[in-house]
């Protein structure tokens, strides 16, 4: 029996089309894996199906009945829970406020019958083979556990559809094999399950039917059976690189500037080791979590590494701070410039010239005239539209507020720059602009470090890579740079 | 001046409201503009100025600093505890003796602020609670070394009668003096004086100089403002201590005035600054204020309160009407900014 049919789905967001026109099924008592990229457009289909986002376009038949409405509330009445990678827990209540909440049971009167909820969350803990206190806070149990305590939830609320987004991401094999097993146990009550991951073994194990999403289309769905994993890897990124290739216009230097040997931190970055050198673009390659943006943070002197050793020219480098970085020479563009990049409120003339005041300052006067002159150089040079150095950033695209921070790290006069998805969120025209310039910075002997999720982007810009998975480097990849290789070393098995 | 577009609205819709009110207080009240009564408010208003200039300096930051009544109350009992202590008088003199207890003022009600600074930005406890604390613990301690009792004025028949009696003369000059004005039996008051050139150099300290753009850096992005290496805690250092030694500042004021130093002085004077720096157009969210503005708050509080007065309003009405007025600056202030599209969180 067919659960939920989704037909010609679309989905816009402003810049982007998330979602095209994408057809979409799950079949009661089957697992239905959804793959792709990042940025595919799986978490947008979730959000759809969970009611979380509204469509632009398409149609949602849910057995058999045209839906019309469906915010998260007549989601949940359906029958249809989403468990999100960021688990939607009250971190301070039990397992049993948690499975009940919203939903809770009460005595007459309106108390709450606290010991029937205790009973029910047991009851449906055990089921999913996960015997603990249902009063013991949630945020003192392993996130395995947690994800059982949403899967109860959707047992208690007798779901139909329970999604899953990346379950097995942050567990251990052995958990990743009990949650497998439960949700083996929820296809056979009849439940249908559709299982977003990365780990494209687990979902060629576990799954009835894939599809594939590419830049918002749907470009597969079939049988899991029919399919082998290179074929599917094929097909996740088998598109067209959009990006013209910037030919390095000198070659590296032979001797490393920069060479991490054996990083630790956490449970993030476990063993990390390359060189880096003047005059080359170096790409870090992996998945969203693989541990690459961990990295750029002990690199730039925003965290502290549990171990392993880092030279700069030849020298020991163990940043205490951003500013000690940044002294070294060593400057990082975050990933989230709104939040890391830019203080949205100042001019652009006063973000680009923080790091650097001091060289316009007098006795702790800053000199109007030459900083003025140094904010409007810096900007011209970045290729800043209209270079008015007066407007306040948080006014600016996206793109120009990248190139905004790309003219305050270019006065810093640093010899390794670290890019974090240097063009996200910004538009086709500016993204080449970009590249442009971050090739020019490598070949004006400058060591450049370049993390993308986008493969073409990648592609177009590393003259070799670095993939990394799960805090490890899984190897090296130089000629010839593809996508099907960077993506053969990310999803790589355990 | 780094001022966002909103607060720039803001800060002049304060001035105008600033002239309205000056007007009809001029109307209802023909001496309101006489030198006597414009000295009258700007002597009254010049505490609480140099209060919310300090607290300015926090808020932009996106701090509070809830102490510096109590710390205007330790500094000051300090102050007037050194000034009439006979063995000081006698090694450095009365005029000696005064500047070394206007040091002190200076000097605790800074260190003070360090600690507060210091526990903010090492510990990252939060800025309410650190201030919160140190609002109780300054109230305690003044009320321990006092005995809870004001210091300074001597009982008759005190052994150093007249030597106290001068050195509280001396610091009466500055607290309590006033510059002379040919033409006029009053002059200009000193502390009003003191307030202007505080306002003059936290203009320029803000917008002239690296550690002013820190502070709005900090406020506006302290994320973006640390990978940037902005040095931020020591810029919240700085702040709080810039706010504690203006409440050292204006104990030293308030014993001059006074000729002496009471253990509850002080009192909610924290809320008066907070509220006149909101008025000015200082951001709780941090990021956006000026020193202008916190000048701008501040007297707008004071002539309400002197055209109330000359109104013969009662003085429970003055409260009313000044809670409007803080309720009435931040709808400005949320208005201009929906009308700018909240561009700037």
């Amino acid at each position: 029996m067919t659960l939920l049919t989704l037909r010609g789905i679309t989905k816009h967001y402003p810049g982007v089309t998330a979602l095209d026109a994408v057809d979409f099924a799950v079949e009661a008592g089957t697992v239905h894996a959804l793959v792709g990229e990042n940025g595919a457009g799986k978490s947008t289909l979730l959000k759809i199906v969970a009611g979380a986002e509204a469509p632009d376009g398409g149609t949602m038949v849910w057995e058999g009945q045209p839906v019309t409405s469906h915010s998260p509330r007549e989601a949940l009445l359906r029958g249809i829970t989403v468990i999100y990678q960021e688990l939607a827990l009250a971190p301070n209540l039990g397992a049993a406020a948690n499975i009940y909440l919203g939903m809770e049971l009460r005595r007459r009167g309106g108390l709450l019958d606290r010991g029937a909820m205790r009973a029910g969350a047991a009851a449906a803990l055990a089921d999913l083979g996960l015997v603990i206190d249902p009063d013991r806070p949630v945020q003192e149990l392993s996130v395995a556990q947690r994800q059982l305590i949403e899967l109860a939830r959707a047992l208690v609320r007798d779901a139909k559809l329970v999604a899953l987004d990346e379950p097995t991401a942050t567990l251990t094999a052995h958990e990743v094999a009990h949650l497998v097993a439960q949700i083996e146990w929820l296809r056979a009550k009849g439940i249908g399950v559709v299982f977003v991951s990365h780990r494209l073994d687990e979902v060629r194990r576990l799954a009835d039917s894939i599809t594939v999403l590419r830049d918002g289309h749907r470009v597969w769905t079939g049988p899991a059976a029919t399919i082998d994993e290179r074929t599917l890897i094929r097909t996740m990124v088998g598109r067209d690189v959009v990006f013209e290739r910037c030919p390095p216009g000198r070659p590296a230097e032979p001797a490393p500037l920069l060479s991490v040997q054996g990083l630790v931190r956490g449970r993030s970055i476990r063993d990390v080791s390359f060189e880096l050198r003047q005059g080359e673009i170096l790409g870090l390659g992996g998945l969203v979590g693989a541990g690459r943006s961990e990295v750029a943070r002990v690199l730039a002197g925003i965290d502290r590494p549990d171990g392993g050793t880092m030279l700069l020219d030849g020298r020991p480098y163990q940043p205490r701070s951003p500013a000690d970085a940044i002294r070294a020479g060593v400057v990082y563009f975050p990933e989230d410039r709104k939040r890391q990049g830019l203080v949205l409120g100042m001019r652009i003339r006063e973000n680009v010239t923080l790091p650097t005041l001091a060289r316009v300052a007098r006795g702790g006067l800053i000199r109007a005239d030459a900083e003025r002159d140094m904010a409007q150089g810096a900007a011209t040079r970045a290729d800043v539209r209209p270079p008015d150095i007066e407007r306040r950033a948080g006014h600016l695209s996206g793109g120009n507020q990248q190139k905004v921070v790309l003219a305050k790290w270019l006065l810093t006069d640093a010899d390794v720059l670290i890019f974090d998805e240097p063009t996200r969120g910004v538009d086709i025209g500016a993204k080449t602009e970009i590249h442009r310039q971050i090739r020019a910075l490598a070949d004006a002997g400058k060591a450049v470090l370049v993390i993308s999720s986008e493969l073409p982007e990648l592609i177009a810009l590393a003259d070799r890579a670095v993939v990394m998975r799960e805090g490890r480097v899984q190897g090296e990849i130089k000629e010839p740079l593809t996508p099907e290789a960077v993506m053969a070393l990310a999803f790589r098995s355990a | 001046m780094m001022t966002a577009p909103q607060s720039w609205l803001t800060r002049y819709g304060v001035v105008a409201a600033l002239a309205a009110l000056s007007v009809v207080a001029a109307v209802i009240a023909p001496g309101f503009f006489s030198l006597a009564n414009v000295s009258t408010i700007l002597l009254h208003v010049s505490i609480n100025g140099i209060l919310t200039l300090g607290m300015t300096f926090v808020i932009i930051t996106a701090g509070i600093d809830l102490s510096v009544g109590s710390l205007l109350g330790f500094a000051g009992v300090l102050v007037a505890g050194a000034l009439t202590a006979p063995g000081l008088i006698a090694s450095v003199g009365v005029a000696g003796a005064a500047v070394v207890a206007v040091c002190i003022g200076l000097a605790v009600g800074a260190a003070v602020g360090m600690a507060n600074g210091a526990l903010t930005a090492y510990l990252g406890i939060n800025p309410f609670i650190v201030t919160l604390a140190m609002m109780t613990i300054a109230r305690g301690a003044a009320r321990l070394v006092t005995g809870g009792v004001p210091i300074g004025f001597p009982p008759m028949g005190d052994a150093h009668f007249q030597q106290k009696i001068a050195a509280l003369d001396a610091l009466h000059a500055f607290g309590g003096g006033r510059i002379p004005i040919p033409g006029t039996a009053q002059g200009f008051p000193l502390p009003a004086l003191v307030m202007l050139a505080l306002v003059v150099a936290s203009a320029v300290t803000l917008s002239r100089t690296r550690f002013g753009r820190y502070v709005y850096a900090v406020g506006g992005n302290e994320e973006a403002a640390r990978l940037s290496g902005v040095p931020v805690r020591a810029v919240k250092v700085g702040v709080y201590a810039i706010s504690g030694a203006c409440a050292g500042l204006a104990g030293v004021l308030l014993v001059g005035q006074l000729r002496s130093g009471g253990p509850d002085a002080g009192m909610l004077y924290e809320l008066n600054a907070i509220a006149a720096a909101v008025i000015g157009g200082a951001s709780l969210m941090g990021g956006i204020g000026s020193a202008w503005g916190a000048l701008t708050g501040a007297l707008l509080i004071g002539v309400l309160n002197n055209a109330l007065d000359l109104m013969g309003v009662q003085a429970f009405w003055q409260e009313i009407a000044k809670g409007a007025i803080i309720l009435l600056a931040v709808l400005f202030d949320v208005w201009t900014k929906r009308r700018n599209g909240g561009s700037n969180p």
